[in-house]
């Protein structure tokens, strides 16, 4: 997938705006990260009857304005009620060489950009296995989502270097199914980044 | 409540406990206002309670969390499932319809209540002194209710990303740096005494009142009560009088104990006088709280608790001597504060 070269890059931040619609997508196919590399007895117990991760794909999209890198992610919205849990994503980069398919391990991460609906901004993660993250304060991270005609649409604003690595990959939480930490579906592979 | 970056805090070490005497303890909720207003005062707080005193038998708070699950398979030793406790099922401090009573020309008509749907009308102690049983043999006992700083905390276990850590002293205490507010504890946790701020997006819990203990004062719950009906001390110290309640004279029992956490809050059951039988004779082989709602509680010990406490009361009105009364009474009331009788009004406080 080419990272799109779009001057003014303001605009990109927002996951409705026009420029996104002459932007390159590719839809990847999801998978629930395993029960078994879950990381505590507790959620391994308790998730082992409950079904998790049924979110089947996400499109990604990914833009620069030579300042930033843009990602944007889109993905069918569950619309049950819950008004525990929010619907969440992530965009994730192999920085540490951690394995995609359960976020990382204990001794190799995954660098995460993660959003929450309702909470403001994004969050810079560390990632070292499903849900076993680490905060990285200052990572100058923006993000913003929007819920429409039933799908989500959410834009990461981060620093470029993280397209260094030239592979991301998606994970989504379904609120309403009590989804979060490792409870997640992930992108069966890296997809490529290039620059334009 | 930040640890001091190492993950742990010193406030010596022993394993920390309450014993809370139920047949003291006159339900006036000082202990729990106290706490409050000393941690959970700020915005996002306002449904917390990490004191929270019951009526019992009753569904309590969370409503019906002693059918929540969660805790240990004593058999197995495996963590079970348990339900994450909702916003309503915690209930609020709800607006009332004040201007409706008070200036609205509805004298007589309009009563005070919630502004909220019937169904969803919960809160921390809502049904208080309600109990069980019918008249004459109705009754009730008050539940005072804390994290219970566990032996084998499922909370801590639960956590994903290594939030909670079990301390040198028992606390169980949350990093909130560190804690995603996944809220994986809040449903292991057997108790539901874990709260979650909605706002700051961490969950939250008794501490312990640690920064007090650390300078030698007891925490809110204990030094408030004016029942003088909360102990605090080490387990360990054989001088404390929890030691010697719960290890010693075995009056003081865990709640729940099936839960399989070994909670290191202790209850001294409370007793009950005679039912009254139909005719209304004195039904002296039966109490008025039913053995089996206490078994339920607090186990099958419960029943040897309660003979030692009737005995003792009958050595002491046949004239004799009680160290386990005179204990429990507590003459002179920092007794109760264990090692932790500093008076935080000599303390200069930390904002
Ligand atoms: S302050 Fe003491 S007497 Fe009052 S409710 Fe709490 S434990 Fe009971
Ligand atoms: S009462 Fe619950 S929150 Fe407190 S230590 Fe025990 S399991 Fe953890």
């Amino acid at each position: 997938m080419k990272i799109a070269k779009i001057s003014g890059g303001a605009s990109l931040a927002d996951p409705t705006a026009s420029a996104w619609a002459s932007v390159e997508s590719v839809t990847v196919p999801l998978q629930p990260v395993p029960l078994d590399a879950q990381p505590t007895s507790y959620i391994r117990e308790a998730w082992a009857g409950r079904s998790y991760g049924k979110t089947a794909q996400a499109s990604v999209a990914a833009a620069t304005d030579g300042q930033k890198l843009y990602v944007r992610l889109s993905w069918k919205d569950d619309e049950r009620p819950n008004k525990e849990f929010q619907d969440a994503v992530a965009a994730v980069f192999p920085d540490g060489g951690g394995a995609l398919g359960t976020l990382g391990d204990a001794e190799k991460p995954v660098a995460v950009w993660f959003w929450e609906n309702g909470r403001s901004g994004g969050n810079s993660l560390t990632s070292h296995g499903p849900g076993v993250v680490r905060k990285d304060p200052g990572s100058g991270l923006a993000a913003a989502g929007e819920l429409a005609g039933g799908s989500w649409n959410v834009v990461f604003g981060g620093p470029l270097a993280a397209a260094r690595s030239g592979r991301v990959g998606v994970a989504v939480w379904n609120g309403s199914n009590d989804e979060r930490g490792g409870l997640a579906a992930v992108s069966r592979d890296w997809v490529s980044l290039e620059q334009a | 409540m930040s640890t001091n970056g190492t993950g742990t805090v010193s406030t010596g070490s022993g394993q920390l406990a309450w014993v809370f005497d139920l047949n003291k303890c006159i339900g006036c909720q000082t202990c729990s206002v106290a706490c409050k207003v000393l941690w959970t005062r700020e915005s996002g707080e306002e449904q917390q309670w990490w004191c929270s005193v019951n009526t019992q038998p009753g569904l309590g708070t969370p409503k019906g969390w002693e059918s929540m699950g969660g805790g240990i398979d004593v058999a197995t030793g495996k963590p079970r499932a348990g339900h994450q406790p909702t916003r309503e099922e915690f209930g609020g401090g709800w607006d009332f319809n004040y201007y409706e009573v008070f200036y609205g020309g509805t004298a007589g008509k309009a009563h005070l209540e919630p502004q909220a749907p019937r169904e969803n009308r919960w809160a921390m102690n809502w049904d208080e002194d309600q109990g069980a049983g019918e008249w004459p043999n109705s009754y009730y006992f008050y539940l005072p209710r804390i994290c219970n700083h566990c032996t084998n905390p499922v909370c801590v276990s639960a956590c994903p990303t290594g939030a909670l850590v079990k301390q040198e002293d028992g606390l169980v205490l949350r990093d909130e740096d560190v804690c995603m507010g996944d809220r994986f504890c809040m449903e292991a946790c057997p108790y539901k005494k874990i709260y979650f701020n909605y706002e700051r997006h961490v969950a939250q819990q008794c501490i312990g009142c640690f920064p007090r203990i650390e300078a030698g004062v007891a925490p809110a719950c204990v030094r408030q009560c004016p029942g003088r009906a909360v102990f605090i001390g080490r387990l360990s110290d054989e001088d404390s009088p929890v030691h010697k309640l719960v290890n010693e004279w075995k009056v003081a029992l865990p709640m729940h104990a099936e839960y399989g956490t070994r909670p290191n809050v202790y209850y001294v059951p409370p007793m009950s006088p005679a039912r009254l039988k139909e005719d209304m004779s004195i039904d002296t082989e039966n109490p008025r709280i039913p053995n089996e709602y206490l078994e339920s509680l607090f186990g099958p010990d419960v029943h040897t608790a309660l003979g030692t406490l009737k005995s003792e009361m009958e050595k002491v009105r046949g004239g004799g001597k009680s160290e386990i009364l005179s204990t429990l009474i507590a003459y002179h009331w920092t007794e109760l504060l264990g090692p932790f009788t500093q008076d935080p009004a000599e303390l200069t406080p930390v904002s």
